[in-house]
């Protein structure tokens, strides 16, 4: 089995936030995301991003999982907060290599790591307590366009699809005693293979086409779900976006 | 009895000129069974993509070359199903009653679950919700697939895959039904149980149209035969066509197993009118002949025997030229 991007591989569980309905669980966590994202206080950043873990603990979801997918986006923070102290204007702290470092930076530098950490670690309660296609038909009843719910799942849907008509490539290429060095060849030969998997795509594309118009496809397209708001999604949607308001009144009145 | 499809002078050709289908005139009856067969390459699938309006016939210049898209004539219809002309204004009406199986069943079911993907036909034919969810019951377990509903396809078996590819053209209810390739890559017991899934729809009144290369299946899914090659080659009952050697060869085509084994039994001297087509066929014909010789059947090496062999071997071999 690949390592697929299974993002919904702990959607099963049983906690809180899996049993919060899909609609009032993205709209309370954007809104959460959003309003930490648009704080301009390091504190109250930092109490942001106190939240998200106690949503993701809440969750139940896995730790090393929810590593896992931090982690990325952890690549992106660090260049931020390691450069962000020396280019700053303000009071110094001190110098390294003669480089001034002030306290404005540091600052700012935190901000943006907090905020950004806060918001890549809602995303995992928001997305990963759900079964994908339940997200998606989520996103549908809540008057996303169409549009984009229909490349979200056909990317979804295909991702299998192309990962094993890529591998399947592979382990032709290798089989044939091809193996993977730092020569132009080499480069060559894997852009030619990424190449044919494109043309492999736009094949497939084509085919999936024929299909849905065989079914009477039109460009529009509905799904059936079965979702109801009980009284406890009010309530935990409603607990959530007093949160994200009142970290604003703070920064507003403090 | 009437006529579920119809086509008269079907052309097509590739985007870069080269001719798919030329002439190609066919008449199949409702509730026949029939199976298009030809090489590979022959247009079998592009024919197929006509019969719901997915393609469509385009006049062929001289020289190869398409058309305009403006100077395109769609009113003279080369596809009629149910007397109906195949055209972009009715296309709705078309896809209710004529449902394509693809031959890749990850072509066929993109949506989320099975489902969706059971589901997406009968919705997008503006059924009300229980009607829908009725269509997906019923198709779910005709297909043996109860209990199926939140997989989603990635994660099934090919034989699996194949038959929800099914359920989703069936939940359309539609009364001809046409399937890609439907035996290829299925395991025998998957082969089986699908064989039997399509005869059974054909009791209920749904007329099959099949391509295939699994020439010993032919004789369990259909009655009559059409070889395509461009453009149609030949046409006929199973017998028809089996017994016309040349024709196969030129095709690229062969004869069931069992039809090779009672030739070979013919030239040890033993007689039947009709060579039989399936194993069925054959225990039949057995049964017939022992009982009418007296409870026996008599086979032997005839001075002919060795030459008519040889014949026979020749007959059916690709290998040598």
């Amino acid at each position: 089995m690949l390592d697929y991007p299974w993002i919904d591989r702990f959607a099963s569980l049983n906690s809180p936030i899996h049993r919060f309905d899909p609609r009032a669980k993205i709209i309370a966590f954007l809104f959460l995301i959003f309003s930490i994202v648009f704080l301009n206080e390091v504190k109250l950043a930092f109490v942001g991003l106190l939240a998200s873990i106690f949503f993701l603990i809440l969750s139940k979801l896995p730790l090393r999982f929810a590593l896992r997918h931090i982690r990325w986006v952890c690549l992106f923070i660090i260049p931020f907060f390691a450069i962000m102290p020396f280019t700053m204007e303000g009071s110094e702290i001190c110098r390294i290599y003669g480089l001034k470092v002030t306290f404005e930076g540091v600052e700012y530098g935190a901000l943006i790591t907090l905020r950004a950490l806060s918001a890549v670690i809602l995303i995992l309660p928001m997305i990963a307590t759900t079964r994908f296609e339940d997200t998606m038909k989520a996103l549908e009843r809540l008057r996303v366009p169409g549009i984009m719910v229909q490349m979200l799942m056909f990317t979804y849907r295909y991702i299998f699809v192309f990962e094993a008509e890529w591998e399947r490539m592979w382990r032709a290429i290798e089989s044939r005693g091809f193996r993977l060095k730092t020569t132009l060849y080499a480069l060559r030969m894997i852009g030619r293979a990424m190449g044919m998997l494109f043309v492999k795509s736009y094949e497939r594309s084509e085919r999936v086409y024929h299909a849905m118009r065989s079914r009477g496809y039109t460009g529009n397209q509905r799904t059936l779900s079965e979702f109801n708001l009980k009284r406890s999604d009010l309530l935990l949607s409603t607990l959530i976006i007093s949160l994200g308001i009142i970290l604003h009144i703070i920064q507003v009145v403090v | 009895m009437r006529e579920a499809v119809t086509t008269k002078n079907l052309n097509y050709s590739y985007p870069d000129g080269t001719i798919a289908l030329n002439n190609v005139n066919m008449a199949i009856h409702e509730g026949e069974r029939v199976a298009i067969v030809g090489p590979n390459g022959a247009g079998k699938t592009t024919f197929l993509l006509h019969l719901n309006g997915i393609l469509h016939s385009l006049p062929v210049r001289r020289s190869g070359r398409l058309p305009a898209l403006g100077q395109l004539d769609f009113t003279d219809a080369k596809v009629k199903i149910f007397g109906k002309n195949v055209n972009e204004a009715e296309r709705d009406e078309i896809i209710r009653d004529v449902g394509v199986v693809f031959q890749d069943p990850d072509d066929q079911l993109f949506m989320p679950t099975i489902f969706d993907d059971v589901a997406f036909g009968p919705m997008n034919l503006g059924l009300n919700e229980d009607e829908v969810r009725r269509r997906v019951k019923n198709s779910l377990s005709r297909l043996g697939l109860t209990g199926y509903d939140e997989r989603c396809s990635h994660h099934l078996s090919y034989g699996e895959k194949k038959r929800a590819s099914i359920a989703a053209v069936l939940s359309m209810e539609p009364r001809i039904l046409v399937l890609d390739e439907p035996t290829a890559n299925l395991d025998p017991k998957s082969r089986a149980e699908l064989i039997g899934i399509i005869n059974k729809l054909n009791q209920e009144g749904v007329t099959i149209i099949i391509t295939t290369h699994d020439i010993n299946a032919v004789p369990e899914l259909v009655d009559r035969i059409y070889v395509l090659n461009r453009t149609i080659i030949a046409e006929g009952t199973l017998r028809e066509i089996f017994s016309d050697a040349e024709l196969l060869k030129e095709n690229h085509l062969e004869v069931p197993e069992v039809f090779k084994l009672f030739e070979v039994l013919k030239c040890f001297g033993y007689n039947c009118e009709e060579l039989p087509l399936s194993i069925n066929e054959a225990i039949e014909d057995l049964t017939k002949t022992i009982g009418t010789n007296g409870g026996h059947i008599h086979l032997h090496i005839h001075e002919h025997t060795h030459e008519e062999m040889k014949k026979v071997k020749h007959k059916y071999r690709y290998d040598h030229h």
